[in-house]
């Protein structure tokens, strides 16, 4: 039972973290580099849709909404501007000059909000009780959010001209070019999307926590772990990451105190590095 | 003022020490470690506790925690190996993190979070604290320099020039018949003990170590370090810890002229300033201030033909 | 109590009045302004404490400005931002120190900052005025350049202990952040309820940042308590006691004053906050130097931090004015001439400046406790305020 309840745990903090961890690997889907702003970006999801839910009342959907176009608007501008003239330099100096980018942005927020919390007015829910396994309502409906998304991505990549577009970026960017794909306008699609995407994850966890200029930084390690363990730009595999880094950490629970919980998570990283160095489900776009 | 710059010349030392240390690793064979503040931490604690606990000698117990942080990279290379780019990252970064949440638990080891005050720094009582720090500015540099001469015949040995070869293309180094493996495992041994040496050397200067101060900030600061100044060359690695610490601390006197902030305000303004110049100078110097002098092709996107090619050339 | 407060504010008023009658009298001040170092989180996990005390701390210099300054100078601030880490702060500190030359630091917060910043303090004859819970702060050799108005651990964990058991409390559950004071609070805390017939029944330490404790609270209340005790900080209080709600454990929780201040609260939904109580060190009950704070502050309830960052300006403030001088070593020599004693209770920087110029010998009251010192830096002994949230407002419950 306890174990039960452990993994019904694992899962539910998991899918939180599979919407920003999509985001991050369909960016390295497609530019091929780690986007460390994805931090900033879910901060300023957090804060825009505050301001959507506490400023201007709109309830939790639509807070949600404008929380993926800001952060996604966001992630556009920040990609042309910052993070385009870098890719030239390699994969590398785009990673770490992110890291820079999200530390600006963090900082552009923190100047405007401050740093006291913050919460969204919206009323909490108990938990439902289905044969002693706790599960909250909340959490419930951060799941349908996040299975959402992750299905209309699919389809969106699967399906739709552009969608394949992105793919065949992904897959061969030279043979796209030659057969007359704009890279530009597929590199602004796929930074809304996964900016977007960060802004709404961000927006998940702070209905859970409280909003603060921190809540991006705070949960970045864990959604690129979850990213890698999954496997590097795969959209099913950093699914599959979030939730094995979830369940990973709470079953550790099982063993070992509370406060070894990140710890555990980075050894079961490694465990399954060990065994397929390229992350569960390798390096497809799709 | 003067005592003040002192100070900072010494902190600036000590991340030259790790951007030089780093520019094996990830500079010279293409190995993202994230974990550097990990291996400083195996450092620091190992000089500190021998020092402070057994009575070791200060100049033995930085010799262990350089030995020691080197063992220790040896085994995380050995872990490691058969990962490369944004996997190998995330799980030096899970080393370095394991290491903190490790020292913050067990409080056997070195008291946890609580840290270990009072570390023995050379004549600190005798020297009163600004002719210490005088003192401590000479040995850093002192270290920092051997390190660069080590640093650089390294890098220009035919060691160096495999390390470079994995870094570009890695299956061309194995095709030519060396072991990749021992190579990569020698690099994280070197880079190590200089990120160890370092660590060894701040927590007899600072007096103080505690888990804390190995959060990932750290890490952050000096691969910028290393990025600003030019991946890959011992001058860049130098010059780029210098412009680093400069932009931390200068930014603090620009702060105060700008009126009708707040002080988180001005606090976040400064690490927005610090985050912004450390963007510009990586934008209009993509290959740091001071470029490696060898030329190379991009990485990302060269063709491997390329790199052989520009292999057969040297 | 209403009578002391009243005369006060008027008092205060009176001052304020003959101030602003005679505008050339406050611009009397001569000489180079006294500078003052505060060293608070701006930035980083203590982000959301260090602004609130760093605004009661200007909140009493504007106020001892406003009436002339100390020694006939002006005090004037060098905030530097810690960034709640170790090594930015050690660095901050040297700043405040060799280019500012301030003579004390006030505000660090963390811990590890305290003790990272502490021996470039006391090598350097500067004063530390401290808010970190560590224990072990306090035992480092600082040679009495140093003094801390957190009560230690042992006053707390006990004082806590007691207020839960006058509860009603038989069954403690503790669940406390990974901290220096999360093992040294437990063995206080299980002598204080022992010896009544009450226990503590688990004990769970969790990992800060974490966006939810459902499994950690799970493991607390496998020991079936009846009351929780939480140790942490606001942003890991709030997950931890919205957690508590949806598992439908509607318990008394205990916390600390400053993990749950009013503005914190305000961010909740009420019914995530009842049952909760919270303690914070205080002054005796017809002290209005809290009041005073609250005034200043324009916080209706002030937390612990907030008293304690309003004690530590008002203290540097009036030993400068007994030493007649600002230095690190006078403020060394003389703190405890002007906080402990059988000198004039004062409540304020500015009523004490009042009775130092009348050559009396003064004894200044906090609104965190009566600020009297043991040879290493630790409060003596001090009240607990106890409050009770009450539809998502804190309330007075009692103070012992």
């Amino acid at each position: 039972m306890e174990v039960l309840q452990l993994i019904v745990n694992g899962l539910m903090a998991g899918t939180i973290l599979a919407v920003p961890a999509i985001g991050l690997t369909a960016i390295f889907a497609v530019l091929r580099f780690t986007n460390f702003a994805l931090a900033s970006h879910m901060t300023i999801g957090a804060f825009a849709g505050f301001v959507a839910n506490v400023t201007f009342g709109l309830p939790a959907v639509a807070a949600l909404g404008f929380a993926f176009v800001i952060a996604g608007l966001v992630g556009v501008l920040s990609d042309e501007f910052v993070l385009k003239p870098f890719r030239r330099a390699g994969f590398i100096t785009t990673a770490i000059g992110s890291i820079a980018l999200t530390i600006a942005l963090e900082n552009i927020v923190r100047f405007i909000f401050g740093n006291q919390l913050r919460g969204y007015d919206l009323p909490i829910l108990r938990d439902w009780n289905i044969h002693g396994i706790r599960v909250s309502p909340q959490q419930v409906e951060n799941f349908v959010v996040a299975v959402i998304v992750m299905a209309a991505l699919f389809a969106f990549l699967s399906f739709t001209r552009v969608g394949k577009s992105m793919r065949a970026v992904a897959d061969n960017p030279m043979l796209a070019a030659i057969k007359g794909i704009n890279a530009n306008v597929v590199a602004r699609l796929v930074s809304f999307v996964a900016m977007g995407l960060a802004g709404l994850g961000g927006m998940l966890i702070g209905l859970d926590t409280t909003i603060d200029p921190l809540i991006g930084f705070k949960t970045i390690l864990q959604i690129f772990a979850a990213a890698v363990v999954g496997g590097l730009g795969s959209i099913p595999g950093a699914v599959v990451g979030a939730l094995v880094v979830g369940v990973g950490e709470e079953l550790s629970l099982l063993v070992l105190t509370p406060a070894y919980r990140t710890a555990v998570g980075f050894i079961a990283i490694l465990v399954v590095l060990t065994f397929r160095p390229r992350g569960i489900l390798g390096q497809r776009a799709y | 003022m003067e005592h003040y710059l002192v100070a900072m010349g010494v902190t600036a030392g000590i991340y030259a020490m790790m951007a030089l240390g780093m520019n094996v690793i990830w500079g010279k064979a293409g190995l993202i470690n994230l974990g550097l503040v990990g291996f400083f931490a195996v450092g620091a604690y190992t000089s500190g506790l021998l020092t402070l606990r057994l009575g070791w000698p200060i100049p033995l117990g930085i010799a262990a925690g350089t030995l020691v942080a080197s063992l220790v990279g040896v085994l995380v290379a050995m872990i490691t190996v058969r990962l490369r780019g944004d996997y190998l990252a995330i799980v030096t970064l899970g080393f370095a993190e394991t290491m903190r949440i490790v020292m913050s638990n067990e409080l056997w080891i070195a008291n946890g979070t609580d840290g270990l005050s009072g570390i023995p720094g050379p004549f600190r009582q005798a020297l009163g604290p600004h002719l210490f720090n005088l003192q401590f500015l000479g040995i850093v540099t002192a270290a920092t320099v051997i390190l660069f001469f080590l640093v650089e015949r390294l890098v220009n040995s035919p060691f160096g020039r495999v390390l470079r070869g994995i870094r570009d293309d890695e299956q061309v180094v194995q095709v030519a018949g060396k072991n990749v493996v021992t190579f990569k495992i020698k690099a994280f041994a070197f880079g190590t003990a200089a990120l160890g040496l370092a660590g060894a050397l701040y927590g007899h200067f600072t007096s103080f170590i505690a888990p804390d101060l190995f959060a990932p900030l750290l890490t952050l600061y000096v691969k910028l370090s290393l990025l600003a100044g030019g991946l890959g060359n011992s001058i860049g690695a130098v010059v780029g810890a210098v412009l680093v610490v400069f932009f931390l601390e200068s930014t603090r006197f620009i702060i105060p002229l700008v009126p009708g902030i707040s002080a988180v305000q001005g606090a976040a303004l400064r690490e927005l300033l610090i985050a912004v110049a450390l963007l510009v100078v990586l934008r209009f110097y993509a290959r740091g201030l001071v470029p490696e002098s060898i030329p190379q092709p991009p990485l990302p996107t060269a063709p491997p033909e390329a790199a052989v090619a520009i292999e057969r050339v040297r | 109590m209403r009578k002391t407060t009243r005369r006060t504010i008027l008092k205060t008023a009176a001052a304020a009045a003959t101030v602003a009658a005679l505008p050339i009298n406050a611009n009397a001040q001569s000489g180079e302004p006294i500078r003052i170092g505060i060293l608070t989180p701006l930035t980083g996990a203590g982000g959301n404490d260090g602004p609130r005390m760093l605004k009661a701390m200007t909140a009493v210099f504007d106020e001892v400005n406003k009436q002339g300054g100390v020694l006939g100078r002006r005090i004037e601030t060098v905030v530097e931002d810690d960034q709640t880490n170790p090594e930015a702060a050690v660095r901050a500190a040297r700043k405040l120190i060799e280019v500012n030359k301030v003579p004390m630091i006030l505000g660090t917060w963390a811990s590890a900052v305290t003790a990272a910043v502490a021996p470039v303090c006391w090598e350097s004859k500067t004063f530390l005025m401290t808010v970190s819970g560590a224990d072990s702060i306090t035992l480092l050799p600082h040679q009495g350049f140093l003094i801390r108005t957190q009560p230690t651990s042992k006053l707390q964990a006990t004082a806590h202990g007691e207020f839960m058991l006058s509860q009603g409390a038989k069954r403690v559950g503790i669940i406390g952040i990974q901290a220096p004071f999360a093992l040294p609070n437990k063995e206080h805390l299980e002598n204080t309820l022992k010896p009544k017939g009450a226990e503590v029944v688990s004990h769970v330490i969790y990992e800060k940042d974490k966006p939810t404790y459902r499994s950690e609270i799970d493991q607390m209340m496998r020991g079936k308590p009846d009351y929780i005790y939480t140790n942490g900080y606001a942003p890991d209080t709030v997950v931890l006691l919205r957690d508590l709600y949806r598992a439908g454990i509607d318990m008394p929780k205990f916390a600390q004053s400053y993990a749950v201040p009013q503005a914190t609260l305000d961010t909740i939904p009420p019914e995530v906050s009842t049952k909760v109580y919270t303690g914070q060190p205080s002054a005796d009950i017809e002290s209005p130097a809290y009041k005073l704070a609250a005034d200043r502050t324009g916080d209706k309830e002030p937390d612990g931090y907030v008293s304690q960052a309003t004690d530590w300006a008002s203290m540097a403030v009036l030993t400068i004015a007994k030493a007649k001088e600002a230095s690190g070593v006078a403020m060394k020599d003389n703190v405890r001439k002007i906080c402990q004693g059988s000198g004039q209770k004062v409540y304020s920087a500015v009523e004490g400046l009042k009775v130092l110029a009348e050559g009396k010998e003064i004894n200044y009251e906090g609104a965190s406790g009566p600020c009297d010192f043991t040879d290493i830096g630790d409060i003596l002994g001090c009240r607990f305020r106890y409050m009770h949230v009450v539809k998502g407002k804190l309330e007075f419950l009692k103070l012992v």
